[in-house]
């Protein structure tokens, strides 16, 4: 029950931070995902079934939020949940390095196989945002690297 | 849970997401019934977060430029006064042209048509693809009426889902938009088609043409059916020529992302009064 309430919290935080984004500048939002950071942050810390669970909601969330085709984010933010919570079971990614080294590259294979279904799939073209999503897969793994550690440091402390 | 049954439980996911793809592609731009059902219970919550936080902004603002207030009521006054006087002017050249009865009714079909929405998100793939706005069906909302900026530019049109609350608007810059323009001095007739990145291409236009130069200003034609004929919609920046047989021309919309909090839904058919 803890674990669906704090996964309810994590979604109702994405929306949240993409409004608030969205009214600060239309750019943020190509490089800050939230929609990823809380996909990936539940991937590292509660593993495979949750991470793809929530990548199923947040990915939907975040094509109803957008004129593509429904589902593609769904589909990439599932691989992307249960890729990272698979890998987070097999090795220890606790040390800084390998959180950030592990996030960054899921964040990357995400954006590539979302772009990819876009433009070969369904003949969208490559909008880059002159260059400024590129920076998104460096700014989701800073950011679920710094929540990750804060956290684990935190739980760490307390026990 | 066993490795075989999380993997199981994956693909049963990928499953569900190819089923709603398969679902979607044939419908284009039309959302499904689930896509509008989650859309429905969500945009609740942007539109929340997005009121809280213009409150606070608007708060702020109040605090710290109460001092102004005289000043910019002053300004605002002028301001006002002038606006009368224009409408006022262009009423009367309005007369010289048509029937006094004629413009009374059309003026104030118009006025009472205007609905202001504030712009509560943006879209989530793509940002130059969508908006969404906090007004819905409730309000008078309903797919294909024409949305412009603050300075009466073409934004684009209301597409599905429409909720009670909330609507979203597909924008003139979305690759999947068409719009039919033509060019203000030679009238040169084209469509207009977004090019994802924030600005639009106009397409079909023959090398053979010397019409269209740049700097030249874009208007809606009103050959699409959707949008009403003499909106404005941006400038051509420039105008190249290679080996197609149509030229490669890319028009800057003019309205901005970035400064667009308020627009104005028109909820009659332009196309009737045009």
């Amino acid at each position: 029950m803890k674990h669906i309430i704090e996964g309810a919290v994590g979604i109702v935080l994405a929306i949240a931070l993409h409004a608030f984004l969205g009214q600060l500048s239309a750019q943020l939002l190509v490089v800050f995902n939230a929609f990823s950071w809380v996909v990936l942050y539940f991937g590292l810390t509660r593993h495979e079934v949750f991470g793809a669970i929530m990548g199923t909601v947040c990915g939907l969330l975040q094509d109803s939020f957008s004129l593509g085709v429904f589902g593609v984010g769904g589909l990439t933010k599932t691989l992307l949940g249960f890729g990272a919570g698979y890998i987070s079971r097999k090795i220890n990614v606790t040390p800084v390095s390998r959180s950030f080294v592990l996030a960054l590259v899921m964040a990357a294979l995400e954006l590539l196989l979302w772009k990819s279904l876009a433009l070969f799939l369904f003949g969208e073209g490559f909008a880059t945002a002159g260059g400024l999503i590129f920076l998104q897969p460096l700014f989701t793994a800073l950011a679920v690297t710094a929540v990750f550690q804060v956290n684990r440091r935190r739980e760490a402390r307390r026990s | 849970m066993k490795e075989k049954k999380r993997f199981l439980l994956l693909l049963g996911l990928v499953f569900v997401h190819l089923l709603l793809i398969s679902i979607q592609v044939p419908k284009g731009n039309e959302s499904s019934y689930f896509e509008r059902a989650v859309f429905s219970v969500f945009s609740p919550i942007e539109h929340g977060v997005v009121s809280f936080f213009r409150g606070l902004k608007n708060f702020s603002r109040n605090y710290f430029y109460f001092r102004d207030v005289q000043r910019q009521n002053q300004s605002l006054r002028d301001e006002a006064f002038r606006l009368h006087q224009e409408n006022l002017a262009l009423k009367n050249l309005l007369l010289k042209f048509q029937g006094a009865e004629e413009i009374r009714n059309l003026l104030s079909t118009v006025s009472q048509s205007i609905l202001v929405a504030s712009v509560i998100g943006i879209d989530s793939s793509q940002i130059h693809k969508s908006i969404h706005l906090n007004k819905g069906s409730a309000d008078g909302v309903r797919k294909d009426m024409v949305v412009l900026d603050r300075k009466g530019r073409l934004v684009g049109r209301v597409v599905e889902p429409v909720t009670a609350g909330e609507s979203r608007v597909q924008l003139i810059t979305d690759e999947d938009s068409g719009v039919g323009v033509l060019t203000e001095r030679y009238r040169v007739v084209g469509i207009l088609q977004g090019d994802a990145e924030g600005k639009c291409r106009l397409k079909y236009i023959v090398k053979t043409n010397r019409e269209v130069t740049v700097d030249e200003e874009v208007l809606t034609s009103g050959l699409d059916g959707v949008y009403p004929s003499g909106l404005p919609l941006g400038r051509i920046i420039s105008v190249v020529e290679d080996t197609d047989l149509f030229k490669k021309i890319i028009v800057q919309p003019y309205f901005d992302l970035s400064d667009l909090d308020q627009v104005a839904v028109f909820t009659a058919d332009l196309r009737d009064l045009s």
